[in-house]
């Protein structure tokens, strides 16, 4: 199934910037929602719900983990596919993330066009 | 005086005591053989048994036991010559039957009472004064007792008690040893008490024990009373043929009094040796118990006993700096006084599950547990309780109590600084990959760019990959420098803050906006500080660079103003700014490692504010933060040493 919309949540230029191109280079019809941190992303969920959330766990102001437990808490409705994307290799983190029913991946940075490959499994299965 | 002085006191006086007697027996007798009083005499004849030559004897020896007593030495022992010539002629006289005049010489006796001869005194009181005589002469001459002295004085002691006792017991034997002529009551009273002196008085100096005498010349005393008294009822028998058998032999009364002496004999002395072995005993328990009280008083550990139902029965010094109660306030009382909640609430609960169950928690066991002192305050101990089996099924307990506080301190401290490094190791890792994994996605980026000839964004693309390795060189640097914090040896040096400070203005110059911000040095040129200079550096950049980067771009005049000040013991530097702040809801987390509180500034490596804590706690100082109406107060307080 093709990806409608992508909410992007990282606080790094850059990687929003790779994730920005890689995403148009995959498909330039998906739609792009950026968010510096968990906080601004959970005000754009409040208005709409994306096929997909790229997430990044290490932000100010709100982290990974604590923008999953307000998103479990707080929304009825979850984004199909969560993906999470760190720089992180810690086990103990994916366990972590893996625990919300709605979080179906996790990515190592950079992200490429195989992860967008699978994403789009992910939500056509 | 020493209180050893002071217990020989009562058996010195024991000189002057004798002495008095023994003159006025002495001088009472010749006063009544002088005065000659027939009719006294014919009532009571044996008044007369002392003669007038043993009255001046026992006399003399009595004043010469005072003279002693006072210090004497030549003198008192000069008078006893004449009293030994005195008991060797009176002897002689008995075995050569010779008469040397002796008897009569200064006195003829008006009347003549219990001797052989007018005047002769008895072998046995001849004897008494020739070793009473040499064994004083001793002791003047010495100061001192000895062995011989106390040998002879045995010897006189036992002769003349033998006598007394005869006289008690009607034995005439004891004092009668040979036919009419006997020791007077008088002189065996003297020689009894001189005895005793010379045995008793200052025979500690000598170093024998005053008890075994006492016991031995009992015994020996007793002895001599029984074979005398074996001879008499023996000769008695003998004489009137006494016996309990038809045609066997007589002596069977004789013989039973042998018998009974000497089970009686065995009887003392099993007696003298079993108090002699529990004088022993008690001794070495009361060795034993000073040691074990000296090992407790002196125990680094609480030792406190309690009984069954958790009185506290003794507690040691240790307990009272433990604890802070006195023993005093301790004993009698229970002993969850000395726990707080929950185990004040539970500790009789749990003394009488384990007296009806027998389960135990902790008895035979050691654990960690809480202790409450006198103030109220609570502290970690290390509890091990035993169970003691007192005699008669008392049951009683013993707690041994170790403040553990500075170890768990330490514990604590360890564990903090483990997590710290874990946290420390973990988010390092990750934020050493993101600007590599970042620069990896650009340039795959990069290369599709090229391969598209879209020279423009490729530019763009590799000035964001410049800024990703700058992050990471920043990144690597402030490691590098938390790691030289930690590690570096460094001595307190004088240090000049406004120099410092003007000197980090300086160093600022190559960041962004820099040359936007008003910063201003109002440190007074005169303050210094004694502290580590390159942990003070780095506080003092840290605070300044921080103020740099988080100034606010929409603010028309942003400004940085630095202050130093003394206050209570302190100096306190503090940066200011009319930046960004701190979002109220960000500041618990200000001073960690890697929390970067901006969203859209990430250009941080999270690491500043932790390595500005790190250098202020190395500096024995805190590191602070104070909201203003706009912007940001970033304090360290450093303790005051002032430079020379």
């Amino acid at each position: 199934m093709k990806l409608g919309s992508i909410l992007v949540v990282d606080d790094d230029e850059n990687d929003q910037f790779i994730c920005e191109y890689t995403i148009r280079k995959f498909d330039p019809d998906i739609r792009i929602l950026k968010a510096l941190d968990g906080a601004e992303a959970l005000d754009i969920l409040r208005t709409e719900t994306p096929d997909a959330i790229i997430l990044d766990i290490n932000m100010p102001v709100m982290n990974g983990f604590e923008f999953l437990d307000r998103y479990a808490a707080e929304f009825e409705e979850h984004a199909p596919v969560v993906a999470m994307l760190t720089s992180s290799h810690l086990g103990k983190d994916r366990e972590r993330a893996m625990q919300y029913a709605f979080v179906k991946s996790y990515f190592e940075k950079p992200l490429t066009a195989q992860h967008l490959t699978v994403m789009a499994e992910l939500l056509g299965a | 005086m020493s209180g050893r002085q002071k217990a020989e006191r009562p058996w010195h006086g024991l000189f002057v005591a004798t002495g008095l007697w023994c003159i006025a027996v002495g001088v009472g007798m010749m006063a009544l053989w002088l005065a000659e009083p027939a009719g006294f005499a014919a009532r009571h004849p044996g008044v007369f048994g002392l003669k007038f030559n043993a009255a001046l004897a026992d006399a003399i020896v009595g004043t010469a036991l005072i003279l002693i007593h006072r210090g004497y030495r030549r003198l008192p022992a000069l008078m006893m010559a004449p009293v030994l010539l005195y008991g060797v002629l009176a002897l002689s006289q008995h075995l050569f039957r010779i008469d040397v005049g002796i008897d009569t010489l200064l006195h003829t006796p008006f009347v003549d009472i219990g001797t052989s001869l007018p005047g002769r005194i008895a072998p046995n009181t001849a004897i008494c004064f020739m070793l009473i005589a040499i064994a004083v002469a001793l002791r003047a001459l010495k100061g001192r007792g000895g062995l011989l002295q106390t040998a002879l004085g045995f010897v006189t002691f036992i002769i003349a008690a033998a006598a007394l006792l005869g006289y008690a017991i009607a034995l005439d034997f004891a004092h009668d040893w040979i036919t009419f002529t006997r020791m007077s009551l008088q002189s065996a009273s003297c020689f009894t008490l001189v005895g005793a002196t010379l045995i008793f008085a200052e025979t500690r100096e000598a170093g024998y024990p005053r008890m075994t005498l006492a016991a031995l010349l009992g015994v020996a005393t007793y002895l001599i009373l029984l074979a005398m008294t074996y001879r008499e009822l023996y000769r008695f028998e003998a004489a009137f043929g006494l016996t309990f058998s038809t045609n066997g032999p007589h002596g069977t009364l004789s013989s039973l009094v042998l018998i009974s002496g000497t089970l009686y004999c065995a009887l003392v002395a099993h007696l003298f040796h079993s108090a002699r072995k529990a004088r022993h005993m008690a001794a070495d328990l009361a060795d034993k118990r000073a040691r074990l009280s000296a090992i407790i008083d002196n125990a680094g550990d609480g030792i406190i006993t309690i009984d069954e139902r958790g009185t506290i029965q003794s507690a040691n010094p240790a307990c009272t700096r433990i604890f802070g109660y006195h023993p005093g306030e301790m004993i009698g009382r229970n002993v969850k006084m000395l726990m707080p909640e929950p185990y004040h609430g539970e500790h009789d609960g749990y003394l009488a599950r384990y007296r009806a169950t027998g389960e135990a928690r902790i008895i035979g066991s050691g654990r960690e547990a809480e202790g409450r002192r006198k103030d109220g305050s609570t502290f970690p101990i290390d509890l091990a309780v035993a169970r003691l089996d007192l005699g008669g099924g008392t049951v009683a307990y013993s707690g041994i109590v170790r403040d553990i506080s500075e170890r768990k301190r330490y514990e604590t401290a360890l564990i903090e600084a483990n997590a710290e490094l874990e946290e420390f190791a973990y988010r390092t890792s990750h934020d050493l990959r993101s600007p590599i994994a970042s620069s990896l996605g650009l340039l795959t980026i990069s290369r599709e760019m090229l391969a598209d000839g879209e020279t423009a964004a490729l530019e763009q693309t590799l000035g964001r990959m410049e800024r990703n390795f700058r992050r990471l060189d920043h990144l690597i640097q402030n490691i590098i420098t938390l790691t030289r914090n930690r590690l570096m040896e460094e001595d307190d040096q004088p240090i000049a803050v406004g120099a410092v400070v003007a000197e980090a203005i300086e160093a600022l110059s190559h960041l962004d906006d820099v040359q936007r911000i008003t910063i201003e040095n109002h440190v007074t040129e005169e303050l210094t500080i004694v502290a580590k200079p390159s942990k003070f550096h780095v506080a003092i950049g840290n605070m300044l660079s921080n103020a740099v980067k988080y100034h606010d771009p929409q603010e028309a005049q942003p400004r940085i103003d630095i202050r130093a000040d003394r206050r209570a013991g302190r100096v306190r530097i503090s940066v200011e700014d009319n930046g960004l702040g701190v979002p109220p809801a960000s500041r618990h987390l200000l001073f960690q490692m890697f929390k970067r509180l901006h969203p859209n500034r990430s250009f941080g490596s999270g690491l500043g504010l932790y390595i500005l804590r790190k250098s202020a706690e190395g500096l024995g100082g805190t590191a602070l933060y104070e909201a203003r109406e706009k912007g940001s107060r970033f304090i360290i307080e450093l303790p005051e040493r002032e430079g020379q």
